[in-house]
């Protein structure tokens, strides 16, 4: 949370010779974050994130006491001031009654109340009115103002009502039932959740949305004669659900959600008499009422010697730690190599254990006077990731192929779903997406690269690919499954310069036993989305590791996309599975190879990849076979024969091609052409 | 015509030939005509045996000194054709553009991941993957962060519809790398140095976030562990990334999951530290002289509990960075959602 903090108000409550930039500087260095200053007629604003451990921050005074410890440790003379307060009377003169009952203690640790007299509203003095105007408060009345002002100098939201709008001088801080309303100041009728801090008055009226908003019903407005001044602290995570679920966060309760310290609440009170007197003419007429059942028990925290030297990695005196936590408040003993520290009151809820004590110690110290080293213990001995190792190897080759890396959101639309014949009903879907666009989390990555080519409908030849996660559920109480999947898409006729590009993939990876079949089961979608003719599963020694095929232009059509789209999708843990690290060396032959072409007639059920792995089968003489040539039923294959022990003769090519002839002949009956 | 004869007239007959080529094939073809096996030179050496004692020798010189004047003569006109061809080549367009082999591009994202990897590979990091999809005790309860927390506000966090483990609560989209922190302590010893690089996804969407970015997160873990090794080790990335005359520095900060916590800036690569461009005008891209990298700190000691790592024997560090960050920083790129918008312009620049 950002406040905004203006110079002179801080001077307020110090003294400094500090100049805004150095504040800036080292507040941001040993504390608060200062994201700007902004000079505004002889003032400076800084503007400082709060972290949210840090509600004591929350405060011009909060940062003043922050300043106060930081600055000297510069060497810039710095001074505290004290508040200056009113006196809460013993015996006021008038004692107005107030009944107060409180349904469940943990709702309200503090309760405090009083009620003023003689109030006359009117304008705030001007100083007040200017100094609201810096830190973005519109100033209303005299009254409201005071708590406005008082939030912000000392961080304690408080609640203003007009004590004769509370019927029968009754207050009852309850849980809301669901259902019940309220009008807020704001003129909003909020419905209020099952659980909600509210206060009722003595005719069942809700009149306060308690740490939030006060009611409309009683509120202070311009005949407001008597005002009961109200000031509490409420169970943080309460407030806190009520505004997520009414969706409405006001600054007080931005405050109460991070925790007030209780402690604060009386010097609250007596700052707001000094200022009742003296801005509206008013008296104390009650006495204050103050419900504090269960003051926090004083905190030790014990921090040894070597615990502070080890994670400062510095030696490190337990006196000198001592010091810098007594400047911050902290009460401190020093024991036998240990050091004892308690939060001050206004730390109370941040500071637990001993690392909290160590950020302290070091960020006043400084963490620039730490040295910077590198870690000098054991590097860990941990295999290299496989996976990761070949995606990226797998994107440099297809860069040096012409290919286009692209990365895209893992979230699509329930329409692409739909468009490539997925059931939306068996993919992984987000419960709050930020649109219907970015609502289930995709199975697959084809989508995502038909999108990528509609974008790109201009540009003349399309290759891309992605190597992203596809999600696929588990069941209920399962985390899906995530599969890093490679597609590839090319525009155009390109099934076989794809089908070319997943072969080199495999040769890089020495994987050989793998097939490319026609069929694809008619429950995956892709037997949907992909034509008749170009399309196959892609198996290695019977596993499934991918698929590829022309998309059908009546899906293409749905993208928009007026061209032709190959695409390959590879499960790339299963082909991985399937690396052979062991490069095969066979020695060179000393003799020269016989190489020939052989021209067969096939027939419409021939497949050139069965045959060519037939023949190569036929004799280890045969060194490589290869189609060099596709010509109406012609298909030529180029032969390459060697041995390793001789030159080979006329007679013995003959034997085999007279075998490899004779075993195409019965297996595929296909003849060689004469 | 006596051998003799026949010989002389070959050598002429070779040296015209040879001096009038215009190629090497040319050249070739005339060396296989007269030397070559079958060769016409060859073959009369193949006579020699048949011929008289005194004969032999002075054939055999001739035939010698024939041989040796051809190949001569056929070196020389090999010269002179490469230096004939080398004067018509410097007629040729070298400015023509030249035949390429194909050229494709790598996301931006994969060559800032590669340029992460490899520095922190050096310091003995090693890079691992975990869930995308997890269950909220990895990003948020099991890192110190319980239900309702205020510092839950910090991270926007997309929910998966039916998803919930009795024990691991809901089913998010991990809205940080730091949910690999218990990941890799359940499943690894210290000392652990890992580096998670990962998507992230976060409900929100403006020019500088998107709902899905990249973060990498570092987590050392050993005995002795300490705030210098966080400065040293970041410090030496920053060095690494941005270049050696960086400076750096760290600054309090609060997360739930570290204690200290800690900010960490390195100087301005654009004003290059001094908050002021040349121009005296304000730096627009730091503050004061300072770019935020991200956040780090030292693991807070019940994250190493729940990760089943005894706080009391070890320490670590801790930090988790936006990728994007990086290069936007370096590459002055001002609106995140270009990067997954799959724009072949964009792409092609890198």
């Amino acid at each position: 949370m950002n406040i905004l903090v203006p110079h002179s108000w801080i001077k307020e409550f110090l003294e400094t010779s500090a100049k805004p930039e150095e504040i800036a500087k080292y507040l941001s260095l040993c504390s608060q974050s200062v994201e700007k200053i902004t000079k505004t007629d002889n003032d400076y604003i800084y503007e400082i994130e709060i972290t949210t451990n840090r509600s004591d921050c929350l405060s011009i005074y909060g940062i003043a006491r922050e300043l106060a410890v930081i600055l000297p440790r510069f060497g810039i003379k710095t001074k505290l001031k004290k508040i200056k307060l009113g006196q809460i009377p013993e015996n006021p003169v008038k004692n107005l009654p107030l009944k107060v009952k409180i349904t469940k203690s943990s709702l309200c640790p503090r309760f405090t109340a009083l009620i003023f007299d003689n109030i006359k509203i009117g304008p705030s003095p001007k100083i007040i009115q200017k100094r609201l105007k810096k830190v973005g408060i519109r100033a209303l009345n005299n009254v409201v103002d005071i708590s406005n002002y008082l939030m912000v100098e000392l961080g304690q939201p408080m609640h203003t009502f007009d004590y004769d709008k509370v019927k029968k001088a009754t207050m009852i801080l309850r849980e809301a039932k669901q259902g019940e309303k309220i009008i807020t100041l704001d003129n909003q009728e909020r419905i209020l959740p099952q659980g909600t801090i509210v206060i009722e008055d003595g005719e069942g009226k809700i009149i306060d949305l308690c740490g939030i908003m006060g009611g409309q019903n009683s509120e202070v407005d311009e005949n407001t004669k008597r005002v009961l001044l109200f000031v509490q602290t409420y169970n943080p995570a309460i407030i806190r659900k009520t505004c997520q679920l009414l969706s409405f966060r006001t600054e007080a309760a931005q405050r109460f959600e991070k925790g007030v310290d209780p402690e604060g609440v009386i010097p609250a009170i007596r700052k707001a008499i000094l200022m009742f007197e003296e801005n509206c003419n008013a008296k104390v007429a009650s006495k204050l009422i103050d419900i504090y059942p269960n003051p926090p028990k004083p905190k030790k925290i014990i921090l040894s010697s070597e615990k502070l030297n080890q994670v400062l990695g510095i030696p490190f005196s337990l006196r000198e730690a001592g010091k810098i936590l007594k400047s911050l408040g902290f009460e401190t003993k020093l024991l036998k190599k240990k050091l004892q520290a308690s939060p001050p009151h206004w730390r109370y809820e941040d500071i637990n254990i001993a690392e909290d004590l160590i950020e302290e110690i070091a960020r006043i110290y400084g963490y620039h006077l730490l040295p910077s080293e590198l870690p000098s213990g054991k590097i860990p001995i941990k295999p290299v990731n496989k996976l990761l190792m070949w995606e990226e190897k797998i994107k440099d080759m297809l860069k040096y192929w012409g290919f286009f890396e692209t990365v895209s959101y893992s979230m699509i639309s329930k329409n692409w779903l739909e468009t490539l014949k997925i059931p939306p009903e068996i993919c992984l879907k987000i419960s709050n997406p930020l649109s219907l666009d970015l609502e289930f989390m995709r199975p697959t990555l084809i989508p995502s690269l038909l999108n990528v080519i509609k974008e790109n409908e201009n540009w003349p030849e399309i290759k891309i690919f992605e190597i992203s996660n596809i999600y696929l559920p588990q069941g209920k109480n399962q985390l899906p499954k995530e599969i890093s999947t490679l597609s590839i898409a090319c525009d155009g006729n390109s099934f076989f310069n794809l089908k070319g590009v997943v072969e080199n993939i495999f040769k890089e990876l020495q994987i050989e036993n793998f097939n490319f079949e026609q069929k694809i089961p008619n429950s995956l979608f892709y037997s949907k989305i992909f034509s008749s003719s170009y399309r196959a599963k892609i198996t290695v020694e019977n596993s499934n590791i991918g698929f590829i095929g022309e998309i059908k232009t009546e899906v293409l059509n749905k993208f928009g996309i007026a061209k032709k789209v190959n695409i390959v999708e590879l499960n790339l843990p299963e082909v991985i599975k399937f690396f052979n690290p062991i490069k095969k060396y066979s020695p060179i032959s000393n003799y020269p190879p016989i190489i020939e072409d052989l021209a067969f007639i096939v027939n419409n059920q021939t497949k050139v990849g069965e045959v060519i792995q037939l023949i190569k089968q036929i004799s280890p003489t045969i060194k490589s076979v290869d189609l060099i040539d596709v010509y109406k039923n012609t298909r030529t294959f180029r032969i390459v024969y060697q041995s390793y022990q001789k030159t080979l003769t006329d007679e013995e090519i003959k034997r085999i091609r007279e075998k490899i002839v004779e075993i195409l002949k019965k297996k595929f009956k296909i003849k060689l052409k004469s | 015509m006596d051998n003799k004869d026949k010989i002389i007239n070959l050598r002429n007959q070779a040296i015209s030939k040879i001096l009038t080529s215009k190629t090497k094939e040319e050249l070739e073809n005339l060396r296989i005509k007269f030397l070559g096996r079958k060769g016409e030179i060859t073959q009369i050496i193949k006579e020699i045996p048949k011929l008289k004692e005194k004969e032999k020798a002075e054939l055999g010189r001739l035939l010698n000194e024939t041989k040796k004047i051809i190949e001569e003569n056929i070196q020389k006109q090999k010269l002179s054709i490469d230096k004939s061809q080398n004067s018509q080549n410097n007629l040729v367009d070298v400015t023509l553009p030249g035949k390429k082999p194909p050229l494709g591009h790598l996301h931006l994202i994969t060559y800032t991941i590669r340029e992460i990897t490899q520095i922190f590979e050096k310091l003995g990091f090693t890079r691992v993957r975990y869930p995308e999809v997890e269950w909220d005790w990895y990003p948020f309860e099991g890192l110190n962060m319980p239900q309702n927390h205020p510092a839950r506000d910090e991270w926007e966090t997309f929910f998966i519809e039916n998803l919930k483990n009795s024990k691991y609560g809901l089913g998010v989209l991990t809205p940080h790398t730091s949910s690999g922190q218990l990941r890799e302590m359940e499943t690894t010893k210290p000392p652990i140095r890992m580096l998670n690089i990962a998507k992230c996804y976060r409900r929100q969407s403006d020019a500088s976030h998107a709902p899905m970015f990249y973060q990498f997160e570092g987590l050392v873990i050993d005995k002795g562990i300490s705030i210098t090794h966080l400065k040293g080790t970041l410090d030496y990335f920053a060095k690494q990334y941005f270049g050696p005359q960086r400076k750096t520095r760290i600054r309090p900060f609060h997360f739930q999951f570290t204690e200290p916590s800690f900010e960490f800036d390195v100087t301005c690569i654009v004003c290059q530290g001094k908050g002021k461009l040349p121009n005296g005008q304000k730096c627009k891209v730091c503050k004061e002289g300072w770019m935020e990298l991200g956040g780090s700190g030292m693991v807070h000691p019940v994250v190493l509990k729940n990760g089943g790592i005894d706080p009391g024997k070890y320490t670590g560090f801790a930090w988790g960075w936006g990728v994007e960050r990086l290069f936007m920083m370096k590459y002055g790129i001002d609106d995140i959602r270009l990067l997954f918008s799959g724009d072949l312009r964009f792409l092609e620049q890198f």
